[in-house]
């Protein structure tokens, strides 16, 4: 298949320039790329931008409520873990409400690609500040300026545990593909924090800013060792695009007994026997 | 008929109920139908337990206020319970002090001394007790023994037994108390509790996945299906909080599995947003709850049925969702697994409504059988092979308003299951005649839903003075005060929603209506008048944690209100 059979044939309403373009093409390249076909392709996403593209994939769908999307992902791979599930969430969504379940999944190590359009602010409820937001932004629901200190995910998921913590850049569409591939091949937890223009409210956070800093880590960086990975996150002028952090551990679904013949979807919805049981009452 | 009640109480961490329920079994193994109920603070030492059996040759279905038989483990039973001239007390009496002139029928077992010169823990007092209690009901020590040996680990067994049988010579011939004897009426029946009736019915029914976070009184669902879930093949999940144990469900339901999710009221609250999305998306979904008193964290280990009308009008707007009240294990074991059903078929949320007593309380009516139980998982799309990628109208009316599902991984069904409203490929649409369309058929499933419910049904004789309305677990004492009366009869609603209300109006009308429910407010009565016009001006509401006491309803009837 080529990326363009993954087009759903649903135009995109997305702002002209907006980062979701790329990130769209990216996802369907990496799919195209890694021979999957749609139809063992479960896409889930939340609220925001960052939830239309759901819209716009040739695959099956799952479009939650703000910050739900890893437990569907959950509920969904456990289910089947033969299907391939790309979550695509924003920074409101997957920071802000959802970051208790970004904590948990990152602690299950499920095998699924998270993809956060981070842009710095919520788009879709036009310009009110996010989690990932900088101190002193004055935006619709912080006119004072903000005061919260902004989150920095990516220490958040490696202090919880990730084992595949990786950077994009939506103005670098095939660096950003490659990364997916590896997301997707990587049996675990992918994360990729997607670092995203707000056109229209993210004025801060522009091409030319991300172009002046942006630089991807190159052979020489070892993604194994989680003080190289700490310091490369906490970096201050300078922005790697990359896998920071990568290690080998137990995929969720693999630690389950009951998963180990077949997928749950065959067993489940037929008639058992609970006679043993029953006896334990008599 | 003779109803005998045995009561074991003492400070959390005494083992009583480990010991109560035991003792239960114990007696129906001995030929007796068997009621426990459980009171227990929410606390893990401490504080006040105890585990009240009520037992007879006849069957039982609920808790008497009245106590025959107390065994008191330490002082703060003195504390809480009303000792009378009746009662007979197993008690260490030279060592509580304050209770030389109780004019009980005291059975003075020096616990503190057996214990010290056996050189026996103190955590085995309450089997002294059991064998004390065997002996003076003349239950046959082997029976006794052969639970301590399913319930206890080898390292204390017989550390347990030794303590029992020496409980038992302690016994005098005149201490014994004269019971009816045991029969073989009640060997096949089963002693257990609503939430292993429910989480049966759910194995039963094919259930795959189980995700939620522990609450009282809904958690031994979760921890009774966890320990079953290696055997049966099923995904048994403690997520992080309830927000994300429905939303999994959903996931897992969406993927083709059979999903449930349970809770009480408080985590009820934070799933709301999950049933909401379960009925826009029209993914099937079974929600067991159980409830107990307060808003907020409330009374946890106690009962209340409050939560009806939050059920009933549970997310923002309107959909279609099947409440289901079921008042007793056998009820709760066929619409549990008959939810899954509904849900499938559907594509609706289904509740599965219980509270702390039912959940909790130990009963034995219970027979289980394969007779008549089939599985309908409803429209589900077998696929197209010929066109693999090709998008399925899967939000389509197929019959009765019921759309036909696809399972990820079907080729040629793909399609988008979004919380907004969407057009039949679950596209996002705003359009008026798409949501227009979408409500009506949505909605359309009712005229259906409603064809399959129970209706409310009558017990007692056909006329009485006093026509009770009930729903869920008030059916119990109401059965047992049956026993006791001919002045009443009572309508038990063993589903809520949807069903047919013309013909409950017809049910109800020229009666002498008497609505009982352990809430403030009255919402069965409530949600009646709302639907048939009918306004029932007389309740008997308590909600003051405690289910209905049989002898509380005598009383009612009595007084003839």
């Amino acid at each position: 298949m080529k990326a363009m059979d993954f087009n759903s044939g649903k135009i995109p309403v997305w702002c002209p320039g907006c980062g979701n373009f790329a990130i769209w093409n990216a996802i369907k390249g990496a799919l195209a790329d890694l021979e999957i076909n749609g139809k063992d392709v479960v896409n889930i996403s939340g609220i925001g931008c960052s939830g239309k593209m759901l819209n716009h994939l040739r695959t099956y769908g799952f479009h939650t409520l703000h910050g739900r999307t890893l437990p569907v992902a959950t509920g969904v791979k456990l289910s089947n873990h033969k299907l391939t599930v790309v979550v695509n969430g924003g920074d409101g969504d997957g920071y802000g409400m959802g970051v208790g379940h970004f904590i948990h999944a990152i602690r299950r190590n499920l095998d699924v690609t998270y993809l956060v359009h981070d842009n710095h602010i919520y788009g879709l409820t036009t310009g009110q500040a996010s989690p990932t937001t900088d101190r002193g932004l004055k935006s619709k629901s912080t006119p004072h300026g903000v005061i919260d200190e902004p989150l920095n995910p990516l220490a958040v998921a490696l202090n919880a545990g990730a084992t595949f913590v990786a950077r994009g850049y939506s103005g670098e569409v095939e660096h950003l593909k490659e990364l997916i591939k590896e997301g997707i091949n990587y049996n675990g937890f992918a994360y990729i924090d997607i670092l995203q223009p707000c056109v229209t409210f993210g004025k801060t956070y522009s091409y030319e800013y991300y172009d002046e800093r942006i630089y991807k880590l190159d052979e020489s960086y070892d993604f194994t060792n989680f003080d190289n990975a700490m310091e490369k996150i906490w970096e201050k002028e300078k922005i790697a695009l990359g896998i920071i952090y990568k290690k080998e551990r137990d995929e969720y679904a693999s630690l389950h007994p009951q998963l180990k013949d077949d997928i749950l979807v065959n067993s489940t919805g037929k008639l058992r026997d609970i006679l043993e049981e029953l006896e334990k009452f008599k | 008929m003779s109803v005998i009640t045995w009561k074991i109480g003492g400070p959390a961490g005494f083992g009583i109920m480990s010991a109560g329920p035991m003792f239960a079994m114990a007696l129906k193994r001995s030929g007796y139908s068997v009621h426990g109920y459980p009171e227990y603070p929410s606390i893990i030492r401490g504080g006040y337990n105890n585990y009240h059996v009520t037992f007879s040759d006849k069957p039982v279905f609920s808790v008497y206020n009245r106590c025959d038989i107390l065994v008191a483990l330490d002082k703060v039973v003195f504390d809480s319970e009303t000792i009378t001239k009746n009662m007979i007390v197993i008690a260490d009496f030279d060592n509580i002090k304050g209770t030389e002139d109780l004019e009980c029928k005291k059975v003075n077992i020096p616990f503190k001394k057996i214990l010290k010169d056996n050189e026996l823990p103190d955590i085995v007092k309450n089997s002294i007790a059991l064998g004390v209690s065997a002996k003076i009901l003349g239950i046959d020590e082997e029976i006794l023994f052969t639970l301590f040996k399913e319930n206890y680990p080898a390292k204390v067994l017989d550390m347990n037994i030794s303590a029992a049988k020496i409980g038992m010579e302690f016994c005098l011939d005149e201490m014994k108390f004269k019971v009816p004897k045991g029969n073989s009426n009640f060997k096949d029946n089963l002693l257990m509790t609503g939430n292993e009736a429910i989480a049966l019915g759910a194995v039963k029914a094919g259930l795959g996945f189980y995700s939620t976070y522990p609450m009282t009184p809904a958690s031994s669902i979760l921890h009774y299906l966890a320990k079953l879930e290696e055997k049966y093949g099923i995904i048994v999940k403690h997520t992080e909080d309830e927000i994300s144990g429905i939303i999994m469900a959903i996931g897992a339901s969406y993927a083709g599995v059979r999903a449930m999710t349970g809770t009480s009221g408080g985590g009820l609250s934070l799933m709301t947003e999950g049933v909401g999305l379960a009925a826009i998306t029209e993914t099937p979904l079974v929600i067991a709850l159980s409830q107990r008193p307060g808003p907020a964290t409330g009374m946890p280990t106690w009962t209340e049925q409050a939560d009806l009308k939050f059920v009933l009008n549970i997310s923002q707007d309107e959909f279609v969702k099947i409440v289901l009240t079921p008042g007793d294990l056998n009820e709760l074991f066929y619409m549990t697994f008959e939810a899954f059903n509904l849900a499938d078929r559907y594509q609706v949320p289904v509740f599965v409504l219980t509270d702390k007593f039912l959940s909790e309380s130990h009963f034995c009516e219970a027979i289980f059988s394969d007779n008549g139980l089939k599985i309908d998982r409803g429209f589900i799309f077998e696929g197209n092979s010929e066109a693999p990628m090709e998008f399925f109208p899967r939000y389509k009316e197929v019959e009765n308003g019921i759309p036909m599902k696809s399972n990820p991984g079907t080729p040629g069904g793909l399609y988008k299951a979004p919380g907004n409203e969407h057009d039949e490929f679950g596209f996002v649409a705003t359009d008026s005649r798409t949501r227009i369309k979408n409500q009506d058929r949505r909605f359309k499933k009712e005229e259906f839903i409603k064809k399959e419910l129970p209706l409310p049904r009558l017990y007692g004789a056909k006329e009485a003075e006093i026509t009770f309305v009930c729903w869920g677990s008030t059916k119990q004492p109401l059965m047992e005060a049956l026993k006791h009366t001919d002045k009443f009869n009572f309508f038990h609603f063993s589903a809520v929603n949807p069903i047919d209300w013309e013909k409950v109006k017809e049910l109800l009308k020229d009666k002498n209506l008497v609505a009982i429910e352990t809430n403030y407010t009255g919402q069965l009565a409530s949600v009646i008048a709302e639907k048939t016009g009918i306004v029932i001006k007389d309740k008997y509401l308590k909600y003051d944690g405690r289910p209905f006491f049989v002898e509380e309803i005598i009383e009612f009837v009595k007084r003839g209100n």
